[in-house]
């Protein structure tokens, strides 16, 4: 029973479309992710790595168009459910030389499909928290107003009195100072540390299975990110909170994860248990490799205090080579794998148990 | 004993609160906020001081205030052993390329409406104004290659860049120049993580090719560790430590600047969690605290039972030496 | 359903913001429009001062008044003095050529300078500023206008001098806006770290590089406001008076012809009045969408 995912991701795609340049933006392409119950998945990755597309997209936040044309979700709460079902009746893909070239989507039906899919799954028993959260609270309401709304939406207690008890608790929980007097703050009232707390009451007041993070400590200041660091971490000892947190600090993933997924071009390129992952060994993908032997931490200083850069430009997504996304910037290449790294776009296999890497150094 | 290329003396930039029309017309005065406050350091040649802080403690505007773009409330500016604070914008002109500045902003330099050929003839004619088109381009040729950037990349707008494209042409723009010192805010953080090391990396060689000195302004506390020579610590308009790198980072003095550093995400500090106050993280300018502005936040008066000269307002902690190097402003600084 | 289509297997590097190429076509159609009108005002205007005129604008032949168009030698037609129609037409375009270029020239210049006094300089001068703009904003153009005919009975030139002077306000906020927004992005501020000298920063990159569109459009639209204005006046009774030819008079004096079936002495110069000021409203509004139109990524 525990060995089922409480959320999976099959073989995701969200692209968007660019008039000017009449091109796809291939955001997520192909992905599949795995959330274990009680765990937390940390997913890390540069611009256009499409790490927060793809969990906007389960969730049927992506509006965009075309958007999500392909994938599955699947949320195993008491009974699987796919958030994302409905998709195949209202999306046409062309492929030419394996790759998509043409969609042809309803968005609108399908958009009404996911609303349906998503209703009280969203908020409610899956909950996400935002960058910036002075940007994602509503500014005309306290943050008070805001968790009891959440608290009357999606638990059972509906009285105006008892919610706003509720809303007391949950700002407690999350250690704002005065939660009273806090209570009838307004979003701007309060500094960014803070604000972020208030939203994670708010998700929380849902009470939710799944809690997704994305990016909670940028644009925070050192010590407030350490703060926020630490509630998450409390979360999970306290409520046995499954989480997904997306960032780009490796220093936050490696201290709140317990698996790792990596990606890169809009793909997933390793996923494993973090400690592995972590370690700046030879045996997982070059790229991961390379990030965190590029660094700034003295024990990657080389001679003359130069960091191993990896070289080359960040994938745009707009324009997506044949054969291996990190190709051009890989330094493990070898003449062995050269012909099918260029050639032919890997998959992700288990490398060791628990472990799947994307690479052709570790596949015949 | 040469003197430095750059010495601040009691630098203070107060900016006055917005008033409404009637009391601006009835002249009542207004509070200020001290955003730098008796900010003193000198910077040698071929040298990278680190300014470190969280936001609102004054960096920026320190890092502002030495271009002169902005007007300081006190203090001097030494630069190469001459005051420039009083000299009017005119009478600074010459001396601005020589001190430049990249800015946090990966936009700022570049005028979305002008390719990136034309941004960087402006600024190569700044410096020779009598070269031809053709010495022009070979110049933009040469900096280009100094920023590792393709030649093609000179037909391009700034919007069809990348940022770590964009963080290189705002180099490479202020090299055109030939600047000797360079303040650099927030170089890296707006980028990936796989570029900013590409970024430090080429800031390192240009220093040593053109012996620049760089006043690093950054809140990536292991990247001021690595890039720095000193680092100078910042809070709320004033600096509490300045030495050597190394040691502000592996053996600081000051409480804040211990508790900054324990506070990466990476390291689990017992001081930073015992930090009682929960109101971490609100400034208020307008109130700032009577004598030791950090006494409210700081576990060393916390744990020695709130002495009263961390909040004696006649008795606020001034910098002192207490290696060769290394001052700080503390009642009670750590011990090694 | 849509559809999506990427018809290149690779992207090209460069995005290719051309603004006629993403504009749409009523845009299209509407700066051609515009621009067809322009062409003909200044073609007019260059027939009527060289005098290459089909006829004498004031030859009077009463034997051959009233004619309707394309009357043998009268393409429009004569009106109740035997005067050709066309040729007055032409002829009324003086009338508010020139003076209009002048009412632009000292808008747009006026307007630009106080924009970027308060705008770059900000503090006391954009408080100025702000005051003035809004004071004038807020005074009933005509009204002042026939306020000014009455006190000091001007020649048109004067008159478009005044309406210079009450549409820089429009044209300085505007400017001022723009600034504002620039200062925001921060290259104001490091063009002078670089060096740049401040008149530089000022004329290249804040008003050519940033505002060009802007005053552009700004002179469209004044072009417009000055020929309805003289148009009125002239209507009025106060502009242009007879024999020389307006738009505006014509339009007046032919009106007592209207009820005995010579409509085309009053209609022909009110249509000329109406797509004249049709083009350059719609050149206006069609470059402003090309320009400020939507960005695509």
């Amino acid at each position: 029973m525990s060995t089922i995912p409480l959320l999976r991701i099959e073989d995701l795609r969200t692209y968007f479309f660019s008039r000017a340049k009449q091109a796809f933006i291939r955001s997520v392409d192909g992905v599949d992710l795995e959330i274990a119950r009680g765990e937390t998945l940390g997913i890390v990755g540069e611009s256009g790595s499409g790490k927060s597309v793809s969990m906007h997209s389960a969730l049927g936040l992506v509006t965009a168009t075309p958007g999500v044309i392909s994938g599955r979700a699947v949320f195993h709460d008491e009974a699987p459910r796919d958030l994302l079902a409905g998709l195949d009746a209202c999306t046409r893909l062309e492929r030419r030389d394996g790759r998509i070239m043409s969609v042809e989507k309803d968005n609108r039906a399908w958009q009404k499909q996911v609303e349906r899919n998503l209703a009280g799954v969203r908020g409610g028993k899956i909950a996400m928290i935002f960058q910036n959260p002075k940007a994602a609270m509503n500014p005309y309401e306290t943050i008070g107003a805001q968790i009891s709304e959440a608290v009357r939406l999606h638990t059972a207690i509906k009285d105006p009195v008892a919610a706003r008890e509720r809303a007391l608790h949950w700002l407690e929980a999350v250690r704002i100072d005065s939660p009273r007097l806090r209570y009838d703050n307004y979003p701007h009232g309060l500094s960014g540390g803070m604000c972020q707390r208030a939203m994670v009451a708010m998700a929380l007041a849902a009470e939710p299975r799944l809690l997704v993070a994305d990016e909670p400590t940028t644009g925070l200041d050192a010590t407030i990110q350490a703060r926020i660091v630490e509630l998450l971490e409390e979360l999970k000892t306290r409520f046995g909170m499954t989480l997904v947190l997306i960032s780009h600090d490796i220093g936050v993933i490696a201290r709140l994860s317990d698996r790792i997924a990596v990606m890169y071009g809009g793909q997933v390129q390793e996923s494993g248990p973090a400690a592995m992952l972590l370690e700046q060994s030879e045996l997982g993908h070059p790229y991961t490799h390379a990030l965190l032997a590029s660094m700034p931490r003295a024990k990657n200083v080389k001679h003359g205090g130069r960091l191993p850069a990896i070289e080359g430009e960040v994938l745009d997504t707009i324009n997506v080579p044949r054969g291996c996304r990190f190709r051009e910037r890989c330094q493990r290449i070898h003449d062995g794998i050269r012909a099918r790294c260029a050639g032919q776009e890997p998959e992700l296999v288990e490398v060791t148990p628990g472990r799947r890497v994307r690479c052709w150094l570790y596949q015949a | 004993m040469t003197p430095p290329l750059l010495e601040v003396k009691g630098l203070s930039k107060h900016f006055s609160q917005r008033r409404g029309l009637l009391r601006m017309l009835s002249g009542t005065a207004a509070g200020t906020i001290p955003a730098v406050d008796d900010v003193s350091f000198t910077l040698a040649e071929n040298e990278t001081l680190g300014l470190v802080g969280e936001s609102g403690c004054g960096k920026t505007t320190t890092g502002k205030a030495i271009l002169k773009l902005m007007p300081v409330t006190a203090g001097v500016i030494r630069y190469r052993d001459r005051d420039i604070t009083p000299l009017s914008p005119a009478e600074f002109q010459p001396l601005r390329r020589e001190i430049q500045m990249i800015f946090q902003d990966l936009d700022a330099a570049l005028n979305p409406k002008m390719r990136i050929e034309s941004i960087l003839h402006e600024a190569i004619a700044l410096r020779e104004p009598e070269l031809d088109a053709d010495d022009l381009r070979r110049r933009a040729y040469d900096l280009l290659e100094l920023v590792n950037l393709k030649k093609n990349k000179l037909a391009n707008f700034p919007a069809e860049l990348s940022g770590g494209e964009k963080r290189r042409i705002g180099i490479a723009r202020v090299l055109a120049v030939r600047p000797k010192l360079i303040v650099a805010d927030e170089p890296t953080s707006a980028l990936d993580v796989s570029i900013q090391a590409q970024v430090i990396n080429l800031l390192r060689d240009l220093q040593d090719q053109f012996g620049l000195s760089y006043l690093f302004i950054s809140h990536d506390l292991p990247l001021v560790e690595l890039v720095s020579h000193r680092v100078a610590v910042m809070y709320l308009g004033q600096i509490v430590e300045l030495g050597p790198a190394p040691r502000i980072a592996h053996a600081p003095r000051h409480p804040y600047t211990s508790v900054l550093w324990s506070s990466l995400a990476e390291k689990r500090s017992q001081e930073a969690v015992s930090v009682t106050a929960p109101t971490w993280g609100v400034f208020d300018f307008e109130r700032p605290s009577a004598g030791c502005r950090f006494a409210p936040r700081c576990p060393v008066y916390a744990a020695r039972g709130k002495p009263p000269e961390c909040t004696d307002p006649c008795n606020a902690p001034r910098l002192r030496e207490i290696e060769p190097g290394h001052v700080v402003a503390c009642h009670f600084p750590r011990e090694p | 359903m849509s559809r999506y289509y990427q018809p290149h297997d690779t992207v090209s590097e460069y995005s290719e913001i051309r603004s006629w190429r993403s504009a749409s076509l009523v845009d299209r159609a509407y700066v051609g429009y515009g621009l067809a009108v322009v062409v003909l005002v200044v073609l007019s205007y260059l027939l009527g001062m060289f005098g290459w005129l089909p006829h004498d604008p004031e030859a009077m032949d009463l034997a051959t008044m009233l004619v309707g168009p394309l009357t043998e030698n009268y393409v429009l037609g004569t009106d109740y003095l035997g005067r050709d129609l066309l040729t007055r037409l032409i002829l009324g375009i003086q009338a508010y050529f020139l003076p209009g270029l002048l009412s632009i020239a000292i808008a747009l210049s006026l307007g630009a300078a106080l924009g970027v006094l308060a705008g770059y300089h900000g503090g006391r001068s954009k408080v100025a500023v702000t005051y003035v703009t809004n004071l004038v904003d807020s005074l009933p153009r005509l009204v002042l206008m026939l306020l000014v005919i009455a006190a000091f009975k001007p020649g048109i030139y004067t008159i478009m001098v005044v309406l210079g002077l009450t549409t820089a306000p429009t044209v300085a906020m505007l400017v001022q806006g723009k600034i504002m927004m620039l200062r925001e992005r921060n290259f104001i501020e490091s063009a002078v770290a670089l060096g740049i000298s401040p008149g530089r920063i000022i004329l290249k990159h804040i008003l050519w590089y940033n505002c060009r569109a802007l005053l552009l459009i700004q002179a469209t639209l004044g072009m417009a406001e000055a020929v309805l204005l003289e148009t009125s006046l002239s209507y009025l009774g106060f502009g242009v008076q007879e024999p020389t030819p307006s738009w505006g008079n014509m339009v007046q004096s032919g009106a007592n012809y209207l009820l005995q079936g010579n409509f085309w002495v009053s209609t022909a110069p009110a249509l000329a009045i109406l797509f004249t000021v049709l083009g350059f409203h719609l050149l206006g509004d069609g470059l402003n969408n090309m320009f400020e139109g939507k960005r695509q990524r």
